[in-house]
């Protein structure tokens, strides 16, 4: 068979729900979406553990500590189980584990906005363990039902890990919110620098030529809007009802047309915090990882040499 | 001359059902090669059953923790668990919300459209 034939054949199948493992055949457009997709999926999570393991040594309690250390860990994890899987994609090509993770210090694999921000105060703290995970959990939530089998798979355990996520999360942001006046104030500004990463997190309004591709593919099966609408209709009313204003006068609901609208967050800035690496954080903890890297050289000679 | 046979050796068979299960011990064998051990897994263990997979792993190539307190809890870890966070509900319904599950995430992204419930529920919300 041709590979024009082979390619149709394959998109039939994903378009009729089949899905995909690693030594199957795929179209290299197919594989290099998931490369690109996963990678910077498993690098996030490495770079999502920086601003919460910034607040572990200053936690309140020592449960709340533990707690943070116990989610940096789950993180880490994640980013590991990501990396398995882009490695298996990846062999073709002859890329390993050390090459992913120098293109992530060489800055060759972008990581989400999020991360690039600063974790200033506690209610920074706890509202990324809310909002920012409550983000992600949508957006992998809905990556549950990807063509890719592998991918599939390590998602649901993920996700699974999540739910403690959320819940520590809540309940931090819960204990502030009860909190006296100056905490609520920390909570509220702590809202306010974060909305409209939160906004952008989810990606553009258009569906690019690429996002396209992975909906062609069964990759994704929903829009970025989709799921900011999603989060704006999980979130937003949770959010009013702790007595916090968000950062958006023009923020409603409409009915009629079943969505919400929002002021849209600037697009091209936060995009050149993404591209660049040109975020109030992203140069430390780039070089703080660049740093782990080479530090950690010899555990990861040692555990890769044999004996 | 007759033809020396292998001794046969202990396989451990897993099998996979669905694309988004693991792969699930069910079972060990006998067989002198991983081939056959491969055919007699499918005979033994999926007669009737379809599965997707079948993996045969020689059990001298599985590592188990031998002792019993490899798995031992040194302590509580409520922390890391969802049920170390149960009274989120009663504080939301304190801001006169409802307490959220992951699964009730999970299933609201995955469906469609929004229900009329979910719908009411929001709109409620918005003075
Ligand atoms: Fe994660
Ligand atoms: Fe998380």
């Amino acid at each position: 068979m041709d590979s024009q034939l082979l390619e149709e054949e394959f998109v039939k199948r994903v378009q009729s729900g089949a899905k995909i493992e690693s030594n199957d055949w795929m179209p290299d457009g197919y594989r290099h979406l998931l490369i690109k997709l996963i990678h910077m999926h498993a690098v996030s999570e490495i770079m999502g553990v920086y601003p919460e393991k910034e607040w572990v040594p200053k936690a309140p309690n020592l449960r709340r500590k533990l707690a943070l250390m116990a989610k940096v860990q789950d993180e880490m994890g994640h980013g590991q189980l990501l990396l398995r899987i882009v490695e298996d994609l990846a062999a073709p090509y002859g890329k390993g584990r050390e090459e992913l993770l120098d293109d992530l210090v060489e800055g060759k694999v972008k990581f989400h906005n999020v991360f690039h921000m600063e974790a200033r105060t506690w209610a920074d703290a706890g509202l990324i363990g809310w909002l920012i995970d409550g983000a992600a959990i949508i957006n992998q939530a809905s990556l549950l039902s990807t063509s890719y089998a592998p991918y599939a798979r390590i998602l649901k355990r993920i996700c699974a890990e999540e739910s403690f996520h959320m819940q520590h999360g809540e309940n931090v942001i819960l204990s502030i919110a009860m909190g006296t006046d100056k905490q609520r104030k920390m909570l509220q500004d702590s809202l306010n620098y974060w909305w409209y990463s939160l906004l952008f997190f989810f990606g553009p309004l258009e569906t690019t030529p690429a996002a396209q591709k992975m909906l062609h593919y069964r990759i994704r099966t929903k829009t970025n809007e989709e799921l900011r609408q999603k989060f704006l209709a999980k979130y937003v009313p949770r959010i009013w009802s702790l007595g916090l204003t968000i950062p958006d006068p023009t923020l409603h609901y409409d009915s009629k047309e079943e969505r919400w609208y929002y002021t849209e967050p600037e697009w091209k800035t936060f995009q050149k915090i993404v591209s660049e690496n040109k975020g109030p954080k992203s140069q430390e903890r780039i070089a703080l990882r660049r740093f782990a890297q080479d530090q950690h050289k010899w555990v990861r000679l040692a555990m890769t040499t044999e004996v | 001359m007759e033809k020396q046979t292998e001794p046969s050796s202990v396989y451990e068979v897993f099998v996979q059902r669905d694309h988004l299960d693991p792969m699930i011990h069910v079972g060990s064998l006998l067989a002198p090669t991983s081939e056959l051990a491969l055919q007699l897994a499918r005979e033994n263990f999926t007669r009737r059953e379809q599965v997707l997979q079948i993996w045969v792993v020689p059990r001298i190539h599985i590592q188990s923790a031998e002792e019993a307190d490899f798995h031992a809890r040194e302590m509580d870890r409520s922390y890391r668990e969802v049920s170390g966070y149960t009274e989120n509900g009663r504080l939301w319904r304190m801001f006169k919300e409802k307490e959220i599950t992951l699964e009730e995430i999970v299933r609201y992204v995955e469906q469609k459209k929004q229900s009329k419930n979910d719908l009411h529920r929001e709109e409620g919300h918005e003075s």
